[in-house]
């Protein structure tokens, strides 16, 4: 021990300490830093324009243009929309992967998974197969007779909504299963001793305490969502456009680099700030 | 007395029965691809109508699967690779080391995740067009680094947590140097942790679609662009038939994970 400690103190072993940190932490930097520059690259190309001076133009245009400006909403919207359904499918879930003692709770916990470990493509494939013109669904209602000719399922923004729900649920469930797990059980036993009702006790002690994972998980979901770009354009056919297929248009289609750019720095900013007005909230309430 | 346990069977019953419905919801978008494979029709639709194994051998003898599944392949096999050194290092540096700027490096090594990835997409796109590296392989592997770092850091920083720096001491008092502790000592107990890391890392690169699509070009398509491209064109079963083979190699991971570190741990 002693040998240890006097490694610790000598101002040489402090220095190679130093260096050694320096190595280990070298590699990871630089991918860090490659991916810093790509972003200030983006920047920079957002003012570009014919002329040399930096210019905010394409900002501008953004704004007038009244197909961007519904795609942003929209993007948004979804990403919400898919964050809500997220918390509210995925708490049970993730409450009965945590506190069921069923057989099935492993089974469970595989297919909460799955989707994790499928292709994304292969998924877009099966929800083609579900909600297609002659597709599962359609087969069943005109089958029972309820509708005549074939619904159009796809191309709407509930299909997306569904795609979406399916590829990010597991993240939620996995984040407020790991909150509800941490959970000290003798809480909820005081809570029942001291004679409060289960649903009593799951306001006042459980949800409060799993609130970090509902917050954690809907960040999560909501910045993997307003960034997720197959989904929306192969289940709606392009009716659904949304930022991400909109930067596909500007940057593969257009090959129009600032406008991209522009689009994708929005993006980030507008994100991200959710993010933080979010979490700026979840601390308030947190506190009360 | 006697209507509480009676409310209590309702709710666990509404609880599972929920349960059950999300389940159904997850697992059928997955499994409904597997049967129409083996149609006889060209429509890909369930049920499927006859028998054949005819999509396997036309999926086979499509020749961007193929190369897209080589090129899939070696991706991830490389970045998975690389992310699994740079991050132990890394991963190392940060649950063992006390230093200023500590936080900027966790928040730097941790931006992929919150920046939407359709924005990493594009300025890959930018960075490596300027570079004149889309379409080179080069290009995918930088971008499948930077994707699949965090979750490396995440996964071996906990494992790393794990192990009792008294051991690390100890072996050094014993007269090990700095390099025999971190081969005989750290590495053999980090061992599920590294499996678990590659493991998911390799899934991860191979599954990815959003940064691949804009920094893959002509020649160096992976798989999943490969699908995308062909039911851009036509949807018959050979897609079927390759995603089930695709499934197929995810049970068998999941099994190889379950046998060896556990699913639960591998999500840390």
């Amino acid at each position: 021990m002693s040998a240890v400690a006097a490694q610790h103190a000598s101002p040489r072993s402090a220095w190679r300490s130093r260096l050694n940190l320096g190595l280990l932490l070298l590699p990871a930097s630089l991918v860090g830093l490659a991916m810093v520059c790509a972003t200030v690259t983006m920047a920079w190309i957002s003012t570009q324009s014919e002329g040399s001076q930096p210019t905010l133009e394409h900002y501008v245009r953004f704004f007038e243009d009244g197909y961007l400006i519904q795609a942003g909403i929209r993007t948004f919207h979804l990403s919400l929309m898919v964050s809500v359904i997220c918390v509210l499918c995925g708490y049970p879930v993730a409450w009965y992967l945590v506190y069921s003692r069923s057989s099935y709770r492993y089974v469970a916990f595989i297919i909460v998974l799955s989707p994790l470990l499928v292709s994304i493509v292969v998924r877009a494939l099966g929800w083609t197969i579900l909600l297609g013109n002659e597709g599962v669904i359609n087969q069943a209602l005109q089958a029972l007779g309820l509708t005549k000719g074939p619904v159009a399922l796809m191309r709407s923004y509930w299909s997306v909504v569904a795609g979406m729900v399916h590829i990010f649920l597991p993240f939620m469930v996995l984040s407020i299963a790991s909150t509800l797990g941490a959970i000290d059980p003798s809480l909820r036993e005081a809570a029942a001793l001291l004679g409060a009702t289960p649903a009593t006790s799951f306001r006042l002690v459980t949800l409060p305490l799993s609130l970090q994972g509902i917050a954690a998980g809907s960040v999560i979901v909501f910045c993997l969502s307003t960034g997720v770009f197959l989904t929306p354009l192969w289940l709606s056919r392009g009716h659904v456009s949304v930022l991400a297929t909109v930067l596909k248009e500007q940057v593969v289609d257009a090959s129009d680099w600032p406008a991209g750019a522009t689009t994708a720095v929005l993006l980030t900013v507008s994100t991200l700030g959710l993010v933080a007005l979010y979490n700026g909230l979840i601390r308030r309430f947190g506190e009360h | 007395m006697a209507a509480a346990p009676h409310a209590r069977d309702l709710t666990g019953f509404l609880l599972r029965a929920f349960v059950g419905l999300v389940m159904l919801f997850l697992i059928t978008p997955i499994l409904v691809v597997i049967p129409s494979a083996f149609s006889d029709d060209v429509s890909v639709s369930f049920p499927p109508i006859g028998f054949s194994l005819k999509w396997f051998a036309s999926a086979a003898t499509t020749p961007g699967f193929l190369h897209g599944f080589g090129i899939s392949a070696m991706v991830a096999a490389v970045a998975t690779t690389i992310s699994i050194v740079i991050g132990s290092l890394a991963a190392y540096a940060l649950v063992r080391y006390r230093f200023p700027g500590r936080g900027l490096v966790e928040l730097l090594l941790l931006t992929p995740l919150i920046v939407p990835s359709i924005v990493l997409a594009i300025a890959l796109n930018m960075i490596l067009g300027a570079m004149g590296l889309i379409g080179d392989i080069s290009g995918l592997f930088v971008a499948h680094v930077i994707l699949t770092l965090p979750y490396a850091v995440r996964v071996l920083a906990g494992s790393i947590r794990g192990i009792d720096v008294a051991l690390e001491e100890a072996s050094l008092v014993l007269g090990a140097r700095p390099s025999q502790v971190g081969r005989l000592v750290i590495l053999p107990m980090m061992a599920p942790g590294l499996l678990a890391a590659s493991v998911f890392g390799f899934i991860m690169s191979f599954d990815e679609f959003t940064v691949s699509f804009f920094v893959a070009g002509p020649g160096v398509n992976t798989l999943p662009i490969a699908l995308f491209n062909y039911v851009e064109i036509n949807i018959d079963p050979t897609v079927s038939a390759v995603s089930t083979v695709l499934i197929i190699l995810s049970v068998i991971a999941v099994a190889v994970i379950e046998r060896t570190v556990g699913l639960a741990r591998m999500l840390g």
